[in-house]
């Protein structure tokens, strides 16, 4: 009767895995650069190296920075679907949203619009508005980069299997693998469970059957294929085909996640087809596992009741003592290894053997802790939102750190601050006495005196007023010679000189007559460089006095600014340290809850196993009183 | 029944392997009607919500320090920054840079395999920033990795420029010279 009512649970669990098979290609679909783009900005450039070496936090913090000096305006609305994507990453769904909604209202080019709608409706499934996510969804234009194609054809999937319409998601999906030569395994799995809902299990089935045959590439399509042959197996075998069941789960590896399921419902296949020696091979591999594993624990029970089949009754009652006392260690293993959890020895555990650089979504459990009975915990692991939630808390961790950091480096930043402080307080006397030492006005004086003199001089053509050194000396000299001649006025004698002196006198004056224009225009010149000179000088001078009217008050704001950031930082510490503490006792609860469950199901194993004791040993006595019946 | 039952319990643990969806992707009891293009979003309640309003809080306070950072050490006035980027990549394969500003090393850079894959995808490095002088200035860089037919190959750009009162931003391109069969080393200075 119980077989009964799990036989539709394959395909609704199915149908779930789809949905998480969607999470998990999806989850880390932030919208990088358009392959070949053009680089317009460098700091552009420099977010996209961040985000393309996997530091998302650095990546979207420096982008914002550089939105904040506004240097990457050339990819303004590029630079605005990444923030988005990467807020979302990080969970912030209001931030993102936001984010594409405005793009999408500020009327955005074709290609950034498509992104921007699909986005809004993974978000808006991801919170559970499926209307509004299809409406979104129906936006999308021809624009979509085609990486995105595949996510954007099983976000629709799952809203039509939200509402239960399996035929349209597989419509959907058949339409989709028919246009694509090389669809990924996600959306084959998918279009398997969407058939199989839809009521077409026969197609469905032979998807997966054709996924379970198929070679592939990496770890990631092997676990897949290695659970799509154990899902058809189970069913197979709930389907009362245990041949079929067989060379499905023959399939699956012998070393792997799925291992352990298809070696037991191997042996079940065997057991259906009353063939209880060939269910004792794969069984008794499995007695050889961890025995925190469910399969490994339901062969303990399994073993026993394939010698009592074949008849073997001593063998059977020993293997289900054993099995009766394995269990009863493994419950006493669980409930050290729920005190160890409690004791936060899970999450330390955790956190040193899987370190990671920055806050990010695609960080995944890679290496379990050591702790007592440590099997117990891959079922836990294995669970979405354990991982989620763990996440979370190794999120909170890294957002401690950062801050901390941050509290650190301001620190030294407001003594540097006061060492400039000190700085400038201490060479401002000498600036000042320089600055004080230079009278621009009696400059400017002197320069309105040149001036005046100069237009004097060019009004008057005054030739003489240019004469250079030599001249001047030549002018003097002339002076001197009509002195003298004028002294010795009878002297006849002295008429040739007096008339060489003339011709001198007239040849200079000629000469600086015939200079005068381009002296006076080379004197002009100089007044117009002087004139830019002083300006400069007043310039420099108003600046100094800015300065030293200014950088007390930038010096100050600065200060202002550190001690405003402080205070958030200070804010925050506590937050994220109580955070860290809740969330630690809700990964460690999640954990604890998970080996409740496996507590109870060795309970349930260890009863079927007394009960089966019990069985044999009334089988005994029935047989005894036969014989003891048949001698008298 | 034995049998059965034990079948039963195998399947279920098979069954739950299989599942796990998170609470995002479970099917919400009601869902409000949209109202423009922004349906109400809100935090999830809870510690989750929490969560999510810390974290956005931890990002726009290190947008504001990274900010102030810059303002403080590099202020615009006398600010220069130096990037790298490389093309396809084909005809080199870069293991390190290292530059001289004004004759003086400010950065030696060693690179990952992942770090290259990065410059290859379109980021851009910002390998320095700092402070100049207004004036003439000189940047020698030099490369290395292997060249074609995979020799170690090392080669230097050099830039004279002119620094004014706004920032100065420099980009060191390493680009594949397909006609030349060579690698290229440009340098560009961003206006």
């Amino acid at each position: 009767m119980r077989v009964r009512t799990l036989v539709h649970r394959p395909w609704r669990r199915l149908a779930a895995g789809m949905a998480l098979a969607f999470a998990c290609s999806a989850g880390g679909a932030a919208p990088a650069a358009e392959p070949g783009q053009v680089i317009k900005n460098p700091h552009y450039g420099d977010t996209l190296f961040h985000f393309y070496k996997g530091r998302y936090f650095t990546a979207v913090t420096t982008l914002m920075a550089s939105q904040h000096f506004d240097r990457v305006s050339r990819h303004a609305d590029e630079a605005e679907v990444l923030r988005g994507g990467l807020l979302l990453s990080y969970g912030l769904h209001r931030e993102a949203g936001e984010i594409f909604a405005q793009l999408i209202e500020k009327g955005a080019p074709p290609s950034v619009r498509d992104r921007a709608w699909f986005f809004l409706a993974k978000i808006r499934y991801q919170r559970g508005f499926y209307a509004q996510a299809e409406e979104a969804i129906a936006r999308i234009g021809d624009k979509l980069p085609r990486e995105l194609e595949e996510e954007r054809s099983l976000l629709q999937a799952n809203l039509l299997l939200a509402r239960a319409d399996y035929a349209g998601a597989a419509t959907l999906l058949n339409g989709y693998l028919a246009d694509k030569k090389d669809p990924s395994f996600f959306t084959r799995y998918n279009l398997g469970v969407a058939l199989i809902r839809s009521g077409e299990i026969e197609r469905g089935s032979a998807l997966l059957d054709e996924l379970g045959r198929m070679p592939a590439d990496n770890e990631e399509q092997r676990t897949l294929r290695d659970k799509a042959n154990v899902a058809l197996g189970f069913a197979a075998l709930q389907g009362k085909r245990p041949e079929a069941a067989r060379i499905v789960l023959e399939r699956v590896r012998l070393r792997s996640l799925q291992s352990n399921k298809a070696l037991l419902g191997f042996g079940w296949a065997a057991a259906s087809l009353k063939e209880p020696k060939k269910a004792l091979v794969p069984w008794m591999e499995l007695l050889d596992r961890d025995a925190s594993d469910s399969a490994v624990l339901e062969a303990r029970i399994a073993v026993p009741y394939a010698y009592a089949e074949l008849g073997a009754y001593g063998q059977a009652l020993e293997r289900y003592n054993d099995a009766i006392a394995t269990f009863e260690r493994e419950s006493a293993g669980l409930d050290e290894s729920i005190v160890a959890i409690r004791a936060g020895k899970l999450l330390t555990g955790l956190m040193e053997r899987n370190p990671g650089e920055e806050m990010g979504w695609f960080w995944n459990i890679r290496e379990l802790p050591e702790m007592p009975h440590g099997g117990h915990l891959a079922q836990v692991f294995a669970q979405h939102e354990f991982q989620e939630a763990f996440k979370n808390y190794r999120d909170l961790q890294f957002l401690a750190k950062n801050l901390q950091d941050w509290q650190d480096n301001l620190g030294v930043y407001g003594d540097m601050l006061d060492n400039r402080r000190q700085a400038y307080a201490k060479r401002l006397p000498d600036v000042r006495a320089k600055a004080g030492g230079i009278d621009i006005e009696a400059m400017r004086k002197r320069r309105d005196e040149v001036a005046g003199e100069l237009e004097r001089v060019v009004r008057e053509a005054d030739h003489r007023a240019f004469a250079d050194m030599r001249e001047r000396g030549l002018m003097d000299r002339l002076a001197s010679v009509g002195s003298a001649l004028e002294a010795a006025d009878g002297d006849a004698s002295l008429a040739p000189a007096r008339e060489r002196a003339r011709l001198a006198a007239g040849a200079l004056t000629w000469q600086l007559a015939q200079q005068f224009p381009a002296r006076a225009w080379e004197a002009k010149k100089a007044l117009t460089a002087i004139d830019a000179n002083l300006a400069e000088a007043r310039d420099r001078d108003a600046a100094l006095a800015q300065a030293q009217r200014e950088e007390p008050l930038r010096q100050e704001r600065f200060a202002g600014r550190i001690v405003e950031l402080d205070r958030r930082i200070r804010g925050l510490i506590p937050k994220v340290a109580a955070l860290s503490r809740e969330q630690q006792g809700q990964v460690q609860e999640l954990a604890v809850a998970e080996l409740e469950r496996q507590k109870e199901r060795l309970a349930i194993y260890a009863t079927q196993a007394r009960y089966a004791v019990a069985q044999l040993y009334d089988r005994a006595n029935l047989a005894k009183k036969d014989d003891d019946a048949t001698k008298q | 029944m034995t049998q059965s039952f034990i079948r039963a319990l195998a399947l279920a643990a098979v069954l739950t392997a299989t599942s796990g969806v998170s609470g995002a992707d479970r099917p919400a009891a009601a869902a409000p009607a949209a109202s423009g293009v922004m349906a109400s979003i809100d935090p999830a309640p809870g510690l989750d919500g929490k969560i999510q309003v810390v974290k956005s809080d931890v990002i726009k306070l290190n947008r504001d320090l990274l900010v102030l950072e810059e303002e403080l050490l590099f202020p615009a006035n006398t600010q220069v920054a130096l990037f790298v980027s490389m093309d396809v990549g084909k005809l080199f394969s870069l293991d390190s840079v290292q530059i001289k500003l004004d004759d003086k090393v400010v950065s030696s850079y060693l690179y990952t395999p992942l770090e290259v894959q990065a410059l290859h995808r379109g980021g851009v490095q910002r390998v320095y920033v700092g402070n100049l002088r207004a004036g003439p200035h000189e940047i020698v860089a030099f490369f290395t990795g292997q060249g074609p037919h995979e020799r170690d190959y090392k080669r230097g750009a050099t830039v004279k420029f002119d620094k004014d009162t706004d920032p100065k931003y420099i980009e060191l391109q390493i680009k594949d010279s397909t006609g030349k069969l060579q690698p290229e080393f440009d340098v560009k200075i961003w206006q």
